[in-house]
C-alpha cells in the first residue's frame, strides 16, 4: 500500500447516494404522516357523528383550490428539472420562481381557510374532529414551508447561474421533496375535505 | 474500479474533536454520551432496587439531598419518575447511542471498505441534535413537577395533562422526538452506506454479521422511528394546544379520543424498537463465535436470512403488547400467532451459533466471553417471551414482574454485554491502545453471573403474581412474603452496579495510558484490521478489493499456504493470485 | 405493660374476633397470606388451564435452556485452544436440512401446545362472555375503575343498573361461590386494570370503553384486587378486597345492602348515578 489514491469517482455515481439518501428520508416522512392518518382513520371510526353536528363545516372550494396550486407548483418544478437537463438555462430561473410563488399562494389560503374557520368556531380544543383537522394540516404546512424555503434558494442559485445540464442535483433533490409533499396534500384534500 | 475521494484532514480543534464529520471521531462522541447515561440509568435502576428492599428508609448517602422533602426517603411520585427515566434513559440514551450510534459509525465504513459515511455532515449533525435531546432530559429533572413520571411507554391519558400535568412530561415527549430525529438521520447515513459504498467485492452476503446486524436496524430504525414521532407529536398536541387525540372519559370534548390510538402508535415502533436494539447484538455475536471458535459461521446465509426474517415480521407482532386492553378476540389471535412465529428465525440464529462453536478451537477472550455471556442471557429471556406472547398464559402474567425480567434478559442484559463485546473486541482498533484483559474477565464474570441472578429474581416474583411500577408492592398481602426474595434482588443488583467499576478503571486507564496496540491482535480477517489502530482519517490508502466473506477460518488451503488459521477478506493467496472462494462480481 | 391492660387488650380481641366471625357484613378480614415462590392460590374454576400451560411449557424451556447451556460449556472445555477448528460452512444440503428441521421440531412441539391450548381456553372460556351473557345464575357487577379506587355496583333485586336500589361498595367486591361473575369495567380518567391473582385474570379498564371479565371462584374466602396498570402517584396503594361468600351469605348482604342503599338514595347525586345499562353486546 504506497501512495494514497484519491481518484474522486463519478459524479453520476455520487448523485445516486444523495438521491437514495433523499429517498429514505422521504420514506421516514411517509411512514410519519401514514401514522397521523392512522391516527385520524382510528379516531373517525370511534366517533359517532363525523363532523360532529354543532361544529362548522369544512369549506370544499378553497382547499380544492389549493390542490391545483399545489399541483401546478409542482409541475413547475418538474419543468425546470426537464429544462436543465436539456439545457435550457434561462427558462430555469422564472420556472423555479412561479414553483416558489404557487407554493407561497398555499401557504396563504391555507391561513385565510384557517383563521376564516377559527372565527366561525372552531379551533383544536373542539374535540377530534378539529384536533385532527389543524393537526394534519398544520404538520403539513410546516412541511410546504420548508419546501418554500428551499424553493426560495434554488431560485436564487439559479438566478446567479449556479446550475448547468451537468450540476443540478439540488433541484432534482427538491423536486421529489416537493412532489411528495403535494401528494401528501392530495391524500389529506380527499380524506379530511371530501369524504 | 470505484473509489471515494478523500476529504482533506481537518486542522483546527474544534473541527477534529467537536464538530467533526469523521464517522470514527462521532463513534468515540456516541460512545461517551451513551456511557455517561449509562450510568445514570444504572443509579436510578440502584434507586428503584433500595426502595423495593428498603421501603420508605432514607436512601444513604444521596437521599437527603435528593428527597430534601422526605428526609431522604424515595416519595410515591419520585419513585413514578425514577422508573420512567430509567427506562426512557437507557433505551434512548445508553444503548441506541452505544450500539447504534457508537459501533454503528465505527464499524461501518471499516468493515465494508468505505473512507467514511455517505453524508458526513449529517452524521455530525445527528450527533449534535441527539446532546439536544440529553440536555432536554437533563433539564426535565429540574423543573417544579419534576421529572416524566407516566412510565416509559408513557401510556395516554395518563400520560395527557389529565394524568400528568407540568412541564417534566412534556420536555421528556419532546426529548424523545428530538432523540428520534437524530435516530433517522443516522439511520438514512447507515442505509445508503452500506447500499452505495461497498468495495468492490463486498457483496452483500460478504459483509460481516455486524453490518448486516446494523443496517437491518438502520432500516427498521428509518422505518419506525418516524411513527413514534407521530405519537409523540399528537401527545405534545394534546398536552399543549389541547386537542383531543388520546383523550377519553369524563375530560372527552364531543366524544374524544381514542387512548389505544396512542397504543397502537407506541407499538409499532415499539415492538421493532427492541429488534432495532438486539439486531447489532445479533450480528457482533454471529461475528465474535466465528471469530473466536476460529470456524467459519455456521450457515451464514440463513443466519442472515433470519435476521431479516425479525426485521419484516417485527411490526406485524406488536399487539401482544395489548391483549388486556379489550382488542378484538380474533385481532388477538392473529398477533399470537405471528409472535410464535417471529421465534422460528431467533432458533434458527442460536442454532446457527451453537454449532459455530462445537468443533471450533475456542479461544476465551474478553470479548467472546461476552459474546457467549449474550447468547445465555438472550437464550434464557427469549425463552420466556413464549409465556408473554401466548395469550392465555399472558391474561396472568401482562404487566407482572415476569415481563420486567423477560425485556430486562432480552434486551438490557443481551444488549449490555453485547456492548462490551463490541467495546473490548474494537478498542484496540478504536483508541489504538489495550484494555486490561484480566480485569475484563473479572468485568465480565461479575456481570454475567449478577446480571442473570438479578432479572431472575424478577422473573420468580412476576411469577408469583408481582405487579410491575409499584412504589410498595407490600400494601398487597399476596406479596408481602416476597419481600426477602425483593431484598435478594436488590442486593445482586447492588453488586452488579458495583462490579462495573472493574470496567470504568479499566476504560479510563486504557484510553489514557494502555500499551500501544497492535494492527491485528485478534487475527481477524474483517477489513479494519489491515489498518493501523486507530485509522488514519481516511481509513483506506487504496479502496480493497474484497475475495471472500470475513470467516474464513481453519480452511486447510489457508493452512497450507500461509501457515495460519485465518486470511484477510481483501488477502491474496499467494501461489493462484486467486481466492479459495470463488470470487463474486464486483459489489452493487 | 401491666396485667390489668393485657387482659383488656386480649378482651378487646376476643370480642373483635367474635364480632366478626358473627357478623360477615362487617369486612374486617384480610387475604391470606401467600408463601413459598411458585404461583398463589388458585381459587378459581378454570385457571387451572393457565397454570397447566404454564408448567408444561416451563418444562420444555428448562429442558431446552439446560441443553443450550451444557453444549456451551461442554464446547468451551472440549474444543477449547488446543483443538483443532473443523472448516464447515454450515451450508451444506444436510447441514441446512437439519437445522431447519430441528427449529421445526421445537417450534411446532412447543408453541404448537402454546398455540392450541391458549386458544381452545380463550374461546371457550376466558373470552366468551356471550355465552354467559344468557347464563340465568350469573351475577353481574359494573366497576368503576378510577384514581386511585374501585367502585362497585350490583343490580339489587329490580335487575337494573343505576337504579335506587342499586348496591354500591368502594374497594370491596362480593360474589358467591361456584357461580359465573361477569364484570364491566369503565375509567373516566386514565387505564387502570383491574386484576385478580388467585384468579389468574386481568382486564384493562380503559377510559372511553366499556371492557368485560368474568370468573368463576371456587372457593370462599378474601382475595386480593390488584391495579395492574400504572395510574399515578397512588397506583401501588390501589387495592380492593374480593370476598367470596357462600350463595346464601351473598344473597343476604346484596339484600340487606340494597335496603340501606335505598334508604339513603339521593335523586340529586349525580356523580353517584355512574352506573349504565348492562351492555350485552356482539
Amino acid at each position: 500500500m504506497g501512495a494514497i489514491v484519491p481518484y474522486p469517482p463519478p459524479r453520476a455515481r455520487q448523485e445516486w447516494t444523495a438521491y437514495l439518501g433523499m429517498v429514505i428520508f422521504l420514506g421516514s416522512w411517509a411512514m410519519m404522516f401514514g401514522a397521523l392518518f392512522f391516527a385520524y382513520g382510528m379516531v373517525r371510526a370511534r366517533a359517532t357523528a363525523w363532523p360532529p353536528p354543532d361544529l362548522p363545516e369544512l369549506p370544499l372550494l378553497l382547499p380544492g383550490l389549493n390542490t391545483l396550486v399545489l399541483a401546478a407548483s409542482s409541475a413547475a418544478l418538474q419543468l425546470a428539472v426537464h429544462w436543465l437537463r436539456s439545457g435550457k438555462l434561462p427558462r430555469v430561473g422564472p420556472a423555479l420562481g412561479a414553483s416558489l410563488a404557487l407554493g407561497a399562494v398555499f401557504l396563504a389560503l391555507q391561513m385565510v381557510t384557517w383563521s376564516s374557520l377559527w372565527d366561525e368556531g372552531l379551533n383544536p380544543s373542539g374535540g377530534p374532529y378539529p384536533s385532527v383537522f389543524y393537526a394534519l394540516t398544520c404538520f403539513h404546512a410546516v412541511h410546504v414551508l420548508v419546501g418554500v424555503g428551499a424553493l426560495a434558494w434554488l431560485c436564487r442559485c439559479a438566478f446567479l447561474g449556479k446550475y448547468s445540464a451537468a450540476r443540478f442535483l439540488p433541484v432534482r433533490l427538491w423536486a421529489l421533496y416537493w412532489h411528495f409533499v403535494g401528494a401528501v396534500w392530495g391524500v389529506m384534500y380527499l380524506t379530511i375535505y371530501v369524504v | 474500479m470505484d473509489l471515494q475521494h478523500i476529504h482533506p484532514e481537518p486542522t483546527s480543534f474544534v473541527r477534529k474533536h467537536i464538530f467533526s464529520t469523521d464517522h470514527k471521531v462521532i463513534a468515540k462522541q456516541f460512545l461517551w454520551a451513551g456511557l455517561l447515561f449509562l450510568a445514570f440509568g444504572g443509579a436510578l435502576a440502584m434507586l428503584i432496587r433500595w426502595q423495593w428492599a428498603f421501603p420508605g428508609e432514607p436512601v444513604p448517602v444521596v437521599g437527603p439531598m435528593l428527597f430534601q422533602n422526605s428526609g431522604g426517603a424515595i416519595t410515591p411520585s419520585s419513585y413514578n419518575a425514577i422508573f420512567t427515566m430509567h427506562g426512557l434513559i437507557m433505551i434512548f440514551f445508553a444503548i441506541t447511542p452505544i450500539m447504534i450510534g457508537a459501533f454503528g459509525n465505527f464499524c461501518i465504513p471499516l468493515m465494508i471498505g468505505a473512507r467514511d459515511m455517505a453524508f458526513p455532515t449529517l452524521n455530525m449533525l445527528s450527533f449534535w441534535t441527539f446532546v439536544v435531546s440529553q440536555l432536554l432530559v437533563i433539564v426535565s429533572f429540574f423543573v417544579q413537577l419534576g421529572s416524566a413520571a407516566a412510565g416509559w411507554t408513557t401510556y395516554a391519558p395518563l400520560s395527557t395533562q389529565v394524568g400528568t400535568p407540568g412541564l417534566g412530561q412534556t420536555l421528556v415527549v419532546a426529548a424523545v422526538f428530538v432523540t428520534g430525529v437524530a435516530t433517522i438521520m443516522g439511520g438514512i447515513n447507515y442505509v445508503t452506506t452500506v447500499v452505495r459504498l461497498r468495495a468492490p467485492g463486498m457483496t452483500y452476503m460478504r459483509m460481516p454479521a455486524t453490518v448486516w446486524g446494523l443496517w437491518l436496524t438502520a432500516i427498521l430504525n428509518v422505518l419506525f422511528v418516524p411513527v413514534l414521532g407521530s405519537a409523540a407529536l399528537l401527545l405534545i398536541l394534546d398536552r399543549q394546544f389541547g386537542t383531543q387525540f388520546y383523550i377519553a372519559g369524563s375530560s372527552a370534548v364531543r366524544g374524544g379520543g381514542d387512548p389505544i390510538l396512542f397504543q397502537h402508535l407506541f407499538w409499532i415502533f415499539g415492538h421493532p424498537e427492541v429488534y432495532i436494539l438486539i439486531l447489532p447484538p445479533w450480528g457482533f455475536v454471529t461475528d465474535l463465535v466465528s471469530f473466536f471458535a476460529r470456524k467459519p459461521a455456521y450457515w451464514y446465509k440463513g443466519s442472515v436470512m433470519a435476521m431479516t426474517a425479525v426485521s419484516v415480521l417485527s411490526a406485524v407482532v406488536y399487539g401482544h403488547h395489548m391483549f388486556v386492553t379489550g382488542m378484538n378476540p380474533m385481532l388477538g389471535q392473529s398477533f399470537m400467532t405471528l409472535t410464535l412465529i417471529i421465534s422460528v428465525p431467533a432458533e434458527l440464529l442460536f442454532l446457527n451459533w451453537l454449532h459455530t462453536i462445537w468443533k471450533g478451537s475456542i479461544r476465551l477472550t474478553v470479548p467472546m466471553l461476552f459474546a457467549l455471556g449474550t447468547i445465555f442471557v438472550f437464550g434464557l429471556g427469549g425463552l420466556t417471551g413464549l409465556f408473554l406472547g401466548t395469550i392465555s398464559t399472558d391474561l396472568y402474567l401482562h404487566d407482572t414482574m415476569f415481563v420486567v425480567g423477560h425485556f430486562h434478559l432480552t434486551m438490557a442484559a443481551a444488549a449490555f454485554l453485547g456492548s462490551f463485546a463490541a467495546i473490548y473486541f474494537w478498542f484496540p482498533k478504536m483508541f489504538g491502545r489495550n484494555m486490561n484483559q484480566s480485569l475484563g474477565k473479572w468485568h465480565f464474570w461479575f456481570s454475567a453471573i449478577f446480571i442473570t441472578l438479578v432479572f431472575c429474581g424478577q422473573l420468580v416474583a412476576g411469577y408469583a403474581g408481582h405487579q410491575r411500577r409499584l412504589f410498595d408492592p407490600y400494601q398487597y398481602t399476596f406479596l408481602q412474603h416476597l419481600q426477602p426474595l425483593n431484598r435478594w434482588t436488590s442486593y445482586f443488583g447492588f453488586i452488579l452496579a458495583a462490579s462495573q467499576v472493574t470496567f470504568v478503571v479499566n476504560f479510563f486507564q486504557s484510553v489514557f495510558a494502555g500499551t500501544k496496540a497492535e494492527q491485528n491482535p485478534w487475527e481477524i480477517g474483517t477489513l479494519e484490521w489491515t489498518l493501523p489502530s486507530p485509522p488514519v482519517h481516511h481509513n483506506f490508502d487504496v479502496i480493497p478489493q474484497v475475495h471472500r466473506g470475513p470467516h474464513e477460518f481453519s480452511n486447510p488451503e489457508v493452512k497450507k499456504t500461509l501457515g495460519r488459521d485465518w486470511i484477510g477478506q481483501d488477502e491474496e493467496l499467494p501461489k493462484t493470485g486467486k481466492a479459495p472462494a470463488a470470487p463474486a462480481a464486483a459489489a452493487s | 405493660m401491666n396485667s390489668a391492660a393485657r387482659l383488656i387488650k386480649q378482651l378487646a380481641a376476643f370480642l373483635a374476633a367474635t364480632l366478626a366471625a358473627v357478623t360477615p357484613g362487617l369486612a374486617s378480614a384480610t387475604p391470606k397470606p401467600e408463601a413459598g415462590i411458585g404461583l398463589p392460590r388458585d381459587v378459581s374454576e378454570y385457571g387451572h388451564h393457565i397454570d397447566w400451560l404454564i408448567e408444561v411449557t416451563m418444562v420444555f424451556v428448562v429442558i431446552l435452556f439446560i441443553i443450550m447451556v451444557i453444549w456451551m460449556v461442554w464446547a468451551c472445555f472440549a474444543h477449547d485452544e488446543k483443538h483443532t477448528a473443523e472448516y464447515d460452512h454450515g451450508d451444506s444440503k444436510h447441514s441446512v436440512k437439519t437445522a431447519l428441521a430441528l427449529s421445526a421440531v421445537i417450534f411446532f412441539v412447543v408453541d404448537g401446545n402454546l398455540f392450541y391450548n391458549s386458544t381452545t381456553d380463550t374461546f371457550r372460556l376466558f373470552w366468551n362472555h356471550d355465552a354467559l351473557e344468557s347464563d340465568p345464575k350469573a351475577v353481574r357487577i359494573e366497576v368503576n375503575a378510577h384514581q386511585w379506587a374501585w367502585d362497585a355496583r350490583y343490580t339489587g333485586p329490580d335487575g337494573k343498573f343505576n337504579t335506587k336500589d342499586d348496591v354500591i361498595t368502594l374497594n370491596d367486591i362480593r360474589v358467591p361461590v361456584g357461580v359465573p361473575v361477569m364484570l364491566q369495567l369503565v375509567s373516566p380518567d386514565v387505564i387502570h386494570s383491574f386484576y385478580l391473582p388467585n384468579l389468574r385474570i386481568k382486564q384493562d379498564a380503559m377510559p372511553g370503553m366499556t371492557n368485560r371479565l368474568w370468573f368463576q371462584a371456587k372457593e370462599t374466602g378474601e382475595f386480593d384486587i390488584g391495579c395492574a396498570q400504572h395510574c399515578g402517584v397512588h397506583h401501588y396503594k390501589m387495592k380492593g378486597m374480593l370476598t367470596v361468600l357462600s350463595p346464601d351469605e351473598f344473597k343476604n348482604w346484596v339484600t340487606e345492602q340494597s335496603a340501606i342503599a335505598s334508604r339513603g338514595y339521593d335523586p340529586k347525586d349525580n356523580e353517584a348515578h355512574w352506573g349504565w345499562e348492562w351492555k350485552s353486546r356482539n
